[in-house]
């Protein structure tokens, strides 16, 4: 009868251009697609590759 | 008097032995019926209906209250903006004449833009100082706060003169509909945060993929709010558009597929889109077609079947589907995973669609909020 309501967590997906390596955090208020995120330990960019929301099921 | 209700025969009779007492069981319903069974219809259909009348008005005042709240947080007024807000969100527009249909098109694309622009502009005063992205995001909450107002209002008005007139055919047709109506308006409702967060939604995979197609190019601007890049790719000269992200607009799509014609000899124009998902159809899924693929008010649609149909260009689509819901809330993860095959089928039909040293015009269509180039 009391629908529980769904809740969508927001993620921004990052990857490094040299050394392809991904990580995932919680979207934060100022990211961006193909914006520069941070620098990978192996010294390469980082950019912002995707946000998107996941709904927990 | 024992009534046998296993025995059939003897409980449906109408003959001679049938008593007095079981007509009277049978025959009262009916006479009931046939009298207030229409209006006991409409009871029930009307008190379903009421219960979407409220929850259409609360997706309205909240989308109205996500409204006030960005303002409140990032306009520097120094009176009261939400008087002069609630005017915008009650505008109206009137559609032009269609007694005689020749030359609706522009007159319907001059009303919209009309209205776009002197919303625009009145924003625009509220603070000078406001970042075009935060104009941009003010617009659209404006627009999804109207829009609800004006479904609440359309949707109250239907059920309370059918209440009135005790209406019962009236209400059918607003019962059947409502369901759509209420998806609509979630969707709606849910929009809301994600624009005000400026995240990319749904509807934005179109813009998000020519927009990574775009980046460490020049950009120029083909039309208002929309960004054009040229590229080469496999042998081929590439145009690319799309709406100026990270801005919440859609550009002007038709007038800038106009200008890159103008300016250069184009073998075909690929759009892509996101499209409505059938009931049965998997999010996310991608199809390939022909024609413009682009929804509004079929304003752009017009300009650029016309440029395309005078140049001899053919066009085509390729969409992700997804639902209502989905194309204007937060982008999911199916469609943003979608991306690089996208990308990949993109390529690909450029090199079916125009041979070495030709040209293709790729148009991502959509919202761009969140999505640069």
């Amino acid at each position: 009868m009391f629908k529980k309501p769904k809740v969508t967590t927001a993620y921004t997906v990052s990857r490094c251009g040299s050394c392809s390596r991904e990580t995932r955090a919680k979207f934060a208020p100022g990211d961006c697609l193909f914006a520069e995120s941070a620098q990978c330990p192996c010294g390469g960019v980082v950019t912002i590759e995707m946000i998107y929301g996941e709904t927990a099921k | 008097m024992s009534v046998d209700f296993t025995d059939f025969e003897e409980f449906f009779s109408f003959g001679d032995d049938t008593s007095p007492l079981m007509m009277l069981v049978w025959i009262l319903p009916i006479i009931f019926f046939v009298f207030y069974g229409q209006q006991i219809q409409l009871y029930i259909s009307a008190n379903q209906v009421k219960k979407h009348v409220t929850k259409l008005k609360i997706y309205r005042d909240e989308s109205e209250s996500e409204l006030m709240d960005y303002i409140s947080k990032n306009v520097k007024t120094a009176s009261d903006p939400s008087s002069r807000i609630r005017t915008i969100i009650d505008y109206f527009s009137i559609m032009p004449v269609d007694m005689d249909p020749a030359g609706m098109v522009p007159k319907v694309r001059h009303l919209v833009r009309s209205r776009d622009d002197h919303t625009r502009a009145q924003i625009r005063e509220l603070d000078p100082s406001l970042d075009e992205l935060a104009q941009s995001k003010i617009q659209t909450l404006v627009e999804i706060a109207s829009s609800l107002h004006l479904v609440y209002r359309i949707v109250n008005h239907l059920y309370l003169t059918a209440k009135k007139q005790k209406n019962f055919p009236m209400i059918l047709p607003l019962q059947m509909i409502l369901p759509f109506i209420m998806e609509e308006a979630k969707a709606l409702r849910d929009a809301a945060p994600v624009f005000k967060l400026g995240q990319p939604v749904g509807d934005g995979i179109g813009p998000m993929i020519v927009g990574r197609m775009m980046l460490n190019l020049e950009k120029k601007e083909a039309a208002f709010q929309t960004v054009w890049a040229r590229t080469e790719m496999d042998g081929r000269r590439i145009h690319l558009l799309k709406a100026r992200g990270p801005l919440s607009s859609v550009g002007r799509p038709g007038d800038a597929v106009e200008h890159v014609i103008s300016q250069d000899k184009v073998d075909a124009v690929i759009m892509i889109d996101a499209a409505m998902r059938m009931e049965g159809e998997e999010s996310a899924t991608i199809s390939r077609g022909f024609g413009a693929a682009i929804g509004g008010i079929g304003t752009e649609r017009f300009q650029i079947e016309e440029a395309a149909t005078k140049h001899g260009i053919p066009i085509y689509a390729i969409v992700v589907k997804q639902t209502v819901g989905e194309a204007i809330t937060l982008m999911t993860k199916d469609v943003a995973l979608r991306a690089d095959d996208v990308s990949h089928q993109v390529r690909e039909m450029i090199r079916e669609a125009a041979p070495e040293g030709g040209s293709v015009l790729v148009v991502g269509v959509g919202n761009a909020l969140g999505v640069p180039q």
